[in-house]
């Protein structure tokens, strides 16, 4: 292709530059409020980059990040989990009852092993998932209102377990041969706690499977557009089942770390917890609409709001402007998504025109 | 005879195709000769779009067989079909915007490697060879988001090629085209055919069909009307099995209306693109033109032209960038569709589905919904009006009271008419007035037409059917890309004339996203 340069096309391309740059800070905002955020606190309080303090964030950040990633396959879909943090709630509660009350079999008290007890917490999860799943795609129930509903049952569920109760003591017993629940959330491999680790494996997992799997490009084609992805042969109701059985599967970990960090199973853990996986992944850059998002985005959107959340409490700004601020966070988030999209959309002819230099 | 059947790569036989309320299929049998453009050609709402997509296996039939190669085969899923060789390209695309182009070529049958893992360079090496063998190479890493409505349409040739396609539907392809784009798509199907590619061709516009065809096949009202090689076909033999005589029929007793006032004088009204749909970048620039009392007026225009953008400005539905409007010569602002209801200005909506009909609602419900005032509802007003306007427009219900759904697409589309009379319009704005309707209920939309503008209503009508336009306009207006290229009284209105001043003319504006270079 012989190029001759027309001053209008040189200044064409200046503006492209620019306008790729600007779309390209949008696009990584979040990493630049990460960054501000470090070096704000930092400043602020002497004490936020010691080692101990960033061991003690890390932690609180793993349990929002592992719910924002299964989050973040429900959303690319275009769907929402609010079950999230419920079913962590139920998952503490399996494992604790597990754990203390065993299980009856021929009138019998067996008290199964730790990593059965683990087992078990998952498929009942899953269980929970794929009911979740079930009702999107197979029953067309609005993803809003199908979590919601098994929002409340499983919430139901964890109460009814104990009453209401808090399971104490999930340390185990030698006799009863299921010792060891504790270091799922308290150990550390290598100076790093262990539920810092599942989040990490899960991260890479995760984006293992949305980027180079055809399942993960297929939950980008349903967002994108649901009839030309059923158009095209993709099976639209197993996608969405996936993206639920991801979240769950998120969720009931995040409800076995919690209760192995206390050693204690609380029938009210996790409430609003979906809330805060919700905010990670719109911070993280995903589309609530669907069809554009990472894996990545959703991890840092969980820092960021990890860190402000244990930043402002160090600064002691008190709990209640602490909500204030996290929920104008998000709000702006949102917005500057929008924004984003709006000039994305205006400057397409630009791009366009990049392209079609590019065929030859 | 032996060797004609030899001939017949994929038959339809018998298929019938029942919907709520409509028999869209009754029993049609079609032949597709191996190695040539099978033109499918009938108006909308023949049941074409139908029938492709039970060969493509997006639908089943309630009846009938297929036989692909003389076999029976059984299609359930559009990826059976593929794994036929029988691919489709819907009218609307169905690309997914964001994902890239090899992304869409492999979308729902990616390669792996390792039994899990994509495999991206065989991807991006077969897309590209697949758009290079359509004469278009494009990056393939392009967003398809940010590709003209053509290089989409490759986009999804490049899909069906690549899934060794041996019967390639194309439904309606050019419809959204800019005739750039669309000679190179008839370059493409040249091609293909050369290639030993068997075309399925679906489209409404006569001088595509003549140009390209090798047979052709007529479906009226989800039958078939007639089935002939190039040769035995001309414009007339199409026309006159499209449209049966209920369109042809035209009155001729049209009153002269150069006396009657003007209603409507639209004066250079212009609208921008709008930002949030990708594919309506529609423009109206400077829009002229009068509406007298009692006139019909008909928009024809190609697909984008800016019919639909035309008649929602007028109807207070989108905002204008620049112009003005009198209705009765008294300077309108028309901001909101309030103010046109005001002005006696009510549009009948292009997708009576989408944005005209409340499903759930009872048909009198569907009727009154508009003209619901003050704070009781006065059911026995209301019904008497109803009644009185079902009866004028002869919709046939067994029950006003059964949900709207229950009829069919013509008795529907005077539903909505019933519903924008209860307001006693001034002017009548339709968009596609006969969209979806069969033959029967349209030659009756007409007539209500008529007698509507006989008693000094205005109609300001689009269409993309020239058929359409000739039949009831008394003058029509060409839009074509957003301004009017030619004004036709009714005497003068013909199919070349129409269609020549449709179609854009080739090379006045270069068109920035297409990258269409031959190599």
């Amino acid at each position: 292709m012989t190029t001759a340069i027309h001053p209008q096309n040189r200044s064409d391309r200046l503006a492209q530059s620019s306008i790729r740059t600007l779309l390209f800070v949008l696009r990584a905002r979040a990493v630049f409020v990460l960054i501000a955020l470090l070096v704000l606190f930092s400043a602020l309080a002497p004490s936020f980059l010691t080692t101990n303090n960033l061991a003690i964030l890390s932690k609180h950040v793993a349990i929002s990040a592992i719910l924002a990633i299964g989050m973040t396959f429900v959303v690319l879909t275009g769907g929402i989990d609010l079950s999230v943090g419920s079913l962590a709630g139920l998952g503490g509660m399996v494992a604790g009852y597990l754990l203390t009350q065993g299980i009856v079999l021929a009138g019998v008290i067996h008290y199964p092993p730790v990593v059965v007890v683990i087992l078990i917490t998952l498929s009942v999860c899953l269980v929970v998932g794929f009911l979740n799943g079930w009702l999107v795609a197979k029953a067309g129930v609005a993803p809003f209102i199908a979590t919601l509903g098994t929002l409340y049952i499983a919430r139901g569920a964890a109460l009814l377990m104990s009453n209401g109760r808090t399971f104490p003591n999930l340390a185990g017993q030698m006799a009863r041969g299921n010792t060891g629940f504790p270091h799922l959330g308290q150990s550390s491999m290598a100076g790093v706690p262990l539920p810092v680790w599942i989040m990490l494996s899960l991260f890479g997992l995760a984006w293992l499977i949305a980027v180079k799997t055809p399942l993960g490009r297929h939950v980008y084609a349903v967002g994108g557009n649901e009839r030309a992805a059923r158009l095209v042969g993709i099976e639209v109701p197993r996608v969405k089942i996936f993206t639920y059985l991801a979240s769950s599967l998120c969720a009931a970990l995040v409800g076995l770390i919690i209760a192995s960090q206390l050693e204690a199973a609380h029938p009210a853990t996790g409430e609003s917890f979906e809330l805060n996986a919700i905010a990670a992944v719109v911070l993280g850059g995903t589309s609530l609409m669907g069809g554009r998002g990472s894996i990545p985005g959703s991890l840092i959107g969980a820092f960021v709001i990890g860190v402000l959340s244990d930043g402002l409490v160090m600064l002691g700004v008190s709990e209640f402007w602490q909500m204030v601020i996290k929920g104008s966070v998000i709000v702006l988030a949102v917005a500057v998504d929008q924004l984003q999209s709006r000039l994305q959309a205006r400057f397409l002819p630009y791009l366009q025109t990049q392209n079609s230099e590019g065929a030859e | 005879m032996n060797e004609v059947a030899e001939d017949v790569i994929l038959e339809a036989r018998a298929i019938t195709k029942r919907y709520p309320g409509t028999l869209a299929l009754d029993a049609v049998t079609m032949r597709v000769y191996r190695n040539q453009v099978n033109v499918l050609i009938g108006e909308n709402g023949a049941g074409k779009s139908t029938l492709m997509r039970i060969l493509a296996g997006v639908e089943t039939a309630d009846g009938g067989e297929l036989l692909l190669e003389g076999e029976l085969i059984r299609i359930r899923s559009p990826r059976e079909a593929a794994s036929l060789g029988i691919s489709i390209v819907h009218q609307e695309l169905s690309v997914l915007p964001n994902l890239d182009i090899s992304e869409n070529v492999f979308a729902g049958r990616e390669p792996v490697r390792a039994a899990v893992l994509l495999d991206r360079p065989t991807e991006d090496a077969r897309s590209a060879r697949a758009l290079t063998s359509l004469r278009k190479p494009m990056q393939v890493r392009t967003k398809t988001a940010q590709l003209s409505l053509g290089c989409r349409q490759i986009v999804e040739v490049a899909r069906t090629l690549d899934q060794g396609a041996r019967v390639l539907i194309l439904d309606e392809p050019t419809s959204a085209l800019s005739s750039i784009e669309t000679d190179s798509l008839f370059q493409v199907i040249q091609d293909l055919k050369r290639s030993g590619v068997t075309i399925i061709y679906i489209s409404h516009r006569l001088h595509e069909l003549l140009h390209l065809g090798d047979w052709f096949t007529v479906l009226r009202s989800g039958r078939i009307v007639g089935h002939s090689p190039r040769i035995e076909v001309s414009r007339n033999w199409i026309v006159e099995r499209m449209s049966g005589r209920a369109v042809s029929e035209t009155a001729d007793d049209r009153p002269s209306l150069v006396d009657a006032p003007i209603l409507l004088a639209a004066n250079e009204i212009t609208l921008g693109t709008s930002g949030a749909d990708e594919a309506s970048q529609a423009l109206l620039h400077a829009v002229t033109f009068t509406l007298r009392r009692g006139e019909i007026l008909g928009i024809y225009g190609l697909l984008g032209a800016g019919r639909t953008e035309l008649l929602e400005s007028l109807a207070g539905a989108r905002r204008l960038l620049g112009g003005s409007i009198l209705v009765n010569g008294i300077q309108a602002h028309i901001s909101t569709v309030s103010d046109a209801v005001k002005r006696g200005i009510v549009l009948v909506p292009e997708d009576r589905q989408r944005d005209g009909l409340i499903p759930d609602l009872s048909i009198r419900e569907n009727i009154a919904i508009g003209s619901m005032r003050g704070i009781w509802l006065s059911r026995a007003d209301q019904m008497a009006h109803v009644r009185r306007l079902t009866k004028e427009l002869n919709i046939v219900a067994r029950d006003l009271e059964l949900p709207v759904t229950s009829l069919s697409g013509g008795n529907q589309q005077k539903v909505i008419i019933a519903r924008c009379l209860m307001r006693n319009p001034a002017l009548l704005l339709l968009d596609e007035p006969t969209r979806g309707v069969d033959v029967g209920a349209k030659a009756e939309i007409y007539t209500i037409l008529r007698r509507l503008a006989a008693k000094g209503i205005g109609i300001l009508f689009t269409s993309s059917e020239i058929e359409e336009t000739r039949a009831l306009a008394d003058r029509a207006l060409v839009l074509c890309q957003g301004r009017i290229s030619a004004e036709f009284s009714r005497n003068e209105i013909t199919d070349e004339a129409l269609f020549a001043a449709a179609s854009p003319v080739v090379n006045t504006a270069p068109i920035p996203s297409s990258g269409v270079q031959f190599a």
